[in-house]
């Protein structure tokens, strides 16, 4: 077991060390430097000159090599360097922004959760063959709306029209609730579907049926053996679903004018503020690698068959 | 781009051994000993005593591949759908409402909506196209070899999707962009990059599956090399989950390109792509409706539709 | 306290120039009385309310975006101005109707005949919000740094300040600024929110701090009393202000008790929040929002920028346009009226020369600006430049297509860039319009070969701003390789009689025109809505916000 483990989280370190690399060379070779985009501002009215004094006081041309060994030696520090667009740390950029995301991203997964387990047990409950079709058809429509449209219109309709919820100058649940609902509603198409599908899954094995012929209940098989038996498959699109709910918060942010790390990763790829993007990855990073590595060690627990197989894994 | 990362749930993570697609699904039944397929949504799809399907397509079905072939013809011959200029409008004819004459209404720069729509479609769909193959021939390459050789090989490469999956998609694909400059073109090839993952881990599972199977162990035995085996047994007999993701992405791809449009990494203008039509006409919304609704309305079809076929692709035919 | 006019002591010079300006100015408000009527009819500042203003209540007030670096000389961006005009007061007031420059922190002045030394006298009593006094000493530090800079904080030169040699305190309440040559543009740019005057303490901070919101301390009516970083910023009125400029009515506290900034970037929850009452007071209406603004009862502001006007800017070191004919012919093939028509509202007043009816030194030179297409095909035929096989015009084989970037601090700029295109396909010109990242922008438009033209504007209530936006050692955004423009150029930085100063403005003006170096569009406002309760709303005199006046009447 202990092996098992520091494997585990040797491959996650490898893993998380490489989406750094990685990051490093893609954000050294793009165009332009942040330095460039804020002093050349013509706002600034800077002469050129007086730019390329600028660039020279930053030391922002030296070596890549250097400038990697260095970067990489203060993440290990947990130093993450300073934003170039607003001189702040970026570690208290990410402080700031991490709270909101959270909120988000836990409201978020738990509604879609919600919707998708609803649509699953209701589709698979119901008698009525049309009530069925149309579950059945939501997690594709759900995942057919591009999510900044769904934001806009639902702001447009309950907040501007119906005017039951602001979006400017609520309380912190008030603000959350439309964000909540634009970003759960991608998430459980395919929460929903897994969810579907596996329910279906388990009511054509003969155990059911035999325990149907037993007497036992719809409720009572969907309970005790359905239910069961979805959650695993479920929890592993939960984990792979995270990189959708960072992605999902860098649209949720933006269209709610929301204050997270969602809305930092869009600005600091607009000021091409490479610290920024370099410590956004690598926490991404290593929550995903994080949240992996924990559903991985849930299974066998929620799972007792799979304990009984042993670990065979790497 | 990012709803790739979760469609496919037929393995977990990091810890991707050879027998992962055995322990990340728990049997459905105490009597089941084969490990259940996935097909591309992440569905479980059933083992041998499948549920009795109706042989003949379902109306839904023979709707989304009228859906597609119309966009298909939108793509071939624009001219015979409309008469309009999709780059050039009539400035004082600008924002008019829906009508006879221009049946999506106009933008603001008097551009008849529906041409654009129209002409719209070898953009968006080749975009989208471009996309599905960067990340099926990337990713269904690495699958397979990961799949059919093993071993350390396999462990390295499903690291390598591991971190392509850890860095935020989004991010990725706006820095792929701007790496590659603005354009229908880079902007499918940043959405694919995000794609390869997906497909590397369905294409490796299916090849772990296909491979344990006794007319492949039988192949071997009879003394075939690997790449024969490959070619021969294990694509053709994995393939069908991985199209079904393919179709699938499709409509995912759309979506994505519709979203960099919305940041402000969309096409150049006046290229009248689906998605930043969508993500440009979202400021009208309250004033000029329809600018926004019917690019709208004609991708969540176009999307609905790719994604029943994928459906039919991976389960229904099966 | 009180500041009469008879406290107001200055040169003959200065007398006679102050008298030249308000000349010039009440032309300019004729003008910009026409142009503006709708804003007017919402209400068109204090003067115009009725009833009493009310002290108390918090404003809600959207901003389409971040602010940036705080630095005051860097604050020409909208959304760092519209803060900083809050928390931070000015030497000098300029009256946004007259252009007159009047007292504020200064009670006087004096210029010498030749603008090369000036000198103030420091109002009494003036505190910076964290106790220290605004005295001459703090007034010296603050235009040394803006206009010497300072190697060792890392601190850039104002463009507000030209040719600034120095200070010297004679005394607690006067102090003396020299320059190396005649700057008669220091008096106006002692009341730009470039100058805003920040405490001593911000400025011994390096320049990254002083981007910084909570570094900067100045002596405003309202002081920061909360900010998330991006998002939002609190302001409380303080209550001990009084030093408001000498001529306004309203003297003492702010009347608001509060005002909460919030960055709102999507421009629909931005007017649906205005409009479903979420919010009172936003900045940036589209044009295309304008109607539905009005329409529901709510009031417009479009205070004009009074610069260099919203427009094309052409490069000559560009391979194809060196050819100052091809520059005229683009230049008679591009229908601004259209644009003005198709994309913008009567907000956006048609251009007639480089700058805006309403700056300073202005010419009309709309009879060289008429949309003239046979004239410029003509042109270009005479250029060697001939119809090729797509429409777009060849010569030696090199097709006549240009590249512009889209301007993101532009209104509306995709479109008009779109529609510019549209026109130019006519005289058989190619103009390929490129959206992009910032990075990209930054490395490509110093590079005339990638991108021949430039979109762009910049607001200043001064002659000088002319000089900001075409010479080579400022903005550059032709990237002249012109020295005789420049000479132009400095002859009207550095000339201290008005007259002469404005018939240089006009030589410049007439030579850009008929260099074809630029091809104005429209005059830009800074277009605002707010709600019909909200009363008092003001703006600096390029179109900053001021909340100082603002008081609700909601009831």
């Amino acid at each position: 077991m202990t092996r098992y483990l520091t494997g585990r989280i040797g491959q996650a370190v490898l893993v998380l060390w490489a989406a750094f690399t990685v990051t490093f060379v893609l954000l050294q070779a793009l165009p332009g430097d942040s330095i460039m985009i804020k002093f050349e501002n013509p706002e600034l009215g800077l002469s050129p000159a007086q730019i390329l004094e600028v660039r020279a006081r930053y030391g922002i041309d030296e070596p890549a090599v250097l400038q990697y060994i260095h970067t990489l030696m203060g993440f290990l520090a947990g130093d993450f360097g300073y934003s170039i667009e607003t001189g702040t740390p970026v570690l208290q950029r990410l402080a700031e922004g991490l709270p909101e995301t959270a909120k988000l991203a836990a409201g978020g997964f738990l509604l879609a959760v919600v919707l998708a387990v609803t649509i699953a047990f209701v589709s698979s409950y119901t008698r009525f063959a049309w009530i069925r079709g149309v579950l059945l058809a939501v997690p594709s429509l759900f995942i057919s709306i591009p999510t900044f449209w769904l934001g806009i219109l639902l702001i447009q309709v309950f907040s501007f029209q119906l005017r039951l919820v602001p979006v400017i100058g609520g309380t912190e649940a008030q603000s959350l609730i439309l964000p909540v609902l634009t970003l759960a509603v991608p998430i459980s198409a395919p929460l929903a579907q897994v969810l579907c599908r596996s329910l279906d899954a388990v009511y054509t094995q003969p155990f059911v049926a035999v325990a149907q012929a037993k007497g036992a209940s719809r409720q009572w098989i969907l309970w005790r053996h359905v239910a069961r038996n979805a959650l695993v498959p479920t929890l592993t699109v939960a984990g792979l679903t995270f990189g959708e709910l960072i992605a999902g918060s860098v649209i949720t942010e933006t269209v709610f004018g929301r204050n997270g790390i969602g809305r930092l990763t869009e600005q600091a790829v607009t000021a091409q503020d490479i610290p920024v993007m370099q410590a956004i990855v690598v926490l991404a990073a290593f929550v995903f690698v994080s949240v992996n590595l924990i559903v991985d060690l849930l299974y066998p627990v929620l799972d007792p068959r799979l304990a009984a197989k042993g670990r065979v894994a790497v | 781009m990012t709803i790739t990362e979760s469609q496919q749930a037929g393995t977990t993570s990091l810890t991707t051994p050879t027998t992962k697609a055995q322990q990340a699904w728990p049997e459905t039944g105490q009597q089941t000993t084969e490990p259940p397929r996935t097909d591309a949504g992440g569905r479980v799809t059933e083992g041998a005593p499948a549920k009795r399907r109706r042989r003949i397509p379902s109306i839904g079905l023979i709707l989304a591949w009228a859906i597609v072939a119309a966009a298909l013809l939108w793509v071939v011959a624009p001219g015979l759908f409309t008469a309009y200029d999709p780059i050039s409008g009539v400035a004082a004819e600008k924002l008019q409402a829906p009508s006879i004459a221009h049946l999506f209404g106009t933008d603001a720069l008097g551009r008849d909506l529906f041409a654009r729509v129209v002409h719209g479609a070898v953009h968006s769909l080749s975009g989208a196209f471009i996309a599905v193959a960067v990340g099926l021939v990337a990713g269904t390459s690495i699958g397979l070899v990961a799949g059919s050789v093993g071993g350390i090989l396999d462990a390295v490469l499903m690291r390598v999707i591991d971190v392509l999956l850890s860095i935020p998609g989004l991010l990725l694909a706006l820095t792929i962009i701007i790496l590659l400059g603005f354009g229908t073109v880079n902007a499918a090839i940043a959405v694919g990059v995000g794609s390869i993952a997906a497909f590397a881990r369905l294409s490796r599972s299916e090849v772990v599956r296909v491979r344990r199977t006794d007319y492949v162990e039988a192949a071997f035995g009879s003394g075939a090399r690997l790449p024969i085996v490959l070619l021969r047994h294990v694509l053709p007999n994995s393939i069908a989950p991985v199209v079904a993701l393919a179709a699938l992405q499709f409509g995912v791809a759309i979506l994505a390109i519709s979203t960099l449009g919305f940041l402000g990494y969309g096409a150049p203008p006046p290229t009248p792509e689906w998605g930043l039509l969508i993500a440009e006409g979202r400021n009208y919304v309250a004033t000029s409706w329809w600018l926004t609704t019917f690019p709208g309305i004609v991708v969540v079809l176009v999307v609905l539709a790719t994604n029943r076929i994928s459906q039919w692709i991976g389960g229904e035919r099966a | 306290m009180s500041h009469s006019s008879s406290t107001y002591r200055s040169s003959t010079s200065l007398r006679r120039r102050t008298a030249l300006i308000a000349g010039a100015a009440l032309a300019a408000i004729a003008m910009l009385s026409a142009c503006a009527s709708p804003a007017a009819s919402g209400a068109g500042g204090a003067a115009s309310e009725t009833g009493d203003p009310v002290t108390g209540g918090t404003l809600t007030y959207l901003e389409y975006q971040p602010t940036t670096c705080l630095y005051a000389p860097g604050t020409g961006f909208y959304p760092n101005g519209g803060l900083l005009n809050q928390i931070t007061d000015k030497l000098t007031y300029q009256n946004p109707e007259t252009l007159e420059i009047e007292p504020w922190i200064a009670d006087s002045w004096t210029v010498n005949d030749t603008a090369t030394e000036y000198t103030f006298v420091i109002r009494d009593g003036v505190t910076f919000s964290d106790g220290t006094p605004l005295d001459a000493a703090a007034v010296a530090a603050n235009f040394d740094a803006y206009g010497l800079g300072s190697e060792e904080l890392k601190l850039p030169i104002s463009e507000a300040i030209n040719n600034y040699a120095g200070s010297t305190v004679v005394d607690e309440h006067t102090v003396t600024f020299s320059f190396t040559q005649p700057s008669p543009g220091f008096l106006q740019g002692t009341s730009v929110i470039q100058s805003g005057l920040v405490s001593p303490a911000t400025l011994a901070l390096p320049y990254e701090e002083q981007c910084q919101l909570k570094n900067i301390v100045g002596s405003g009516a309202f002081t920061v009393s909360s900010q998330v970083v991006d998002k939002e910023v609190d302001l409380v009125a303080r209550d001990d202000y009084d030093w408001a400029p000498a001529n306004s009515e309203h003297q003492g506290r702010a009347y608001l008790d509060e005002v909460k900034i919030i960055v709102t970037p999507e421009d629909s929850v931005r007017i649906g929040s205005l409009l479903s009452g979420q919010a009172d007071y936003v900045r940036y209406v589209q044009a295309f929002d304008e109607a539905s603004v009005e329409g529901a009862g709510f009031d417009l502001y479009a205070p004009q920028t009074r610069g260099v006007n919203n427009g094309l800017f052409l490069r000559p070191s560009n391979s194809i346009l060196q050819d100052v004919d091809v520059r005229k012919a683009l230049q008679a093939g591009t229908d601004t009226q259209e644009i003005v028509d198709t994309i913008f509202t009567k907000n956006y007043p048609r251009a007639t020369s480089v700058l805006s009816s309403t700056a300073l030194g202005y010419v009309d030179l709309s009879d060289q600006l008429t949309y003239d297409p046979d004239k410029a095909n003509e042109l270009l035929d005479a250029a060697g430049w001939k119809a090729g096989a797509d429409g777009t015009r060849e010569k030696d084989g090199a097709q006549l297509s240009l590249n512009v970037f889209v301007a993101g601090a532009q209104p509306l700029s995709k479109q008009t860039l779109e529609l510019v295109a549209q026109q130019w396909t006519k005289i058989g010109v190619q103009l390929n319009v490129k959206p992009a990242d910032s990075g990209t922008i930054a490395a490509d438009i110093k590079d005339a070969e990638k991108t021949a033209l430039n979109h762009s504007m910049v607001g200043r209530a001064d002659q000088d701003v002319i000089k900001s936006q075409f010479h080579t050692e400022n903005r550059d955004v032709i990237l002249s390789n012109d020295a005789e423009l420049d000479a132009l150029l400095d002859a009207l930085a550095s000339e201290p009689d008005t007259d002469a100063r404005n018939a240089k403005v006009a030589d410049a003006q007439k030579y850009i025109i008929d260099q074809g170096y630029a091809i104005p569009f429209f005059e830009e406002p800074q277009v605002y809505g707010a709600a019909n309760y909200v009363h008092g709303i003001g703006f600096e005199a390029v179109g900053r916000p001021s909340f100082y006046d603002v008081w609700l009447d909601k009831k």
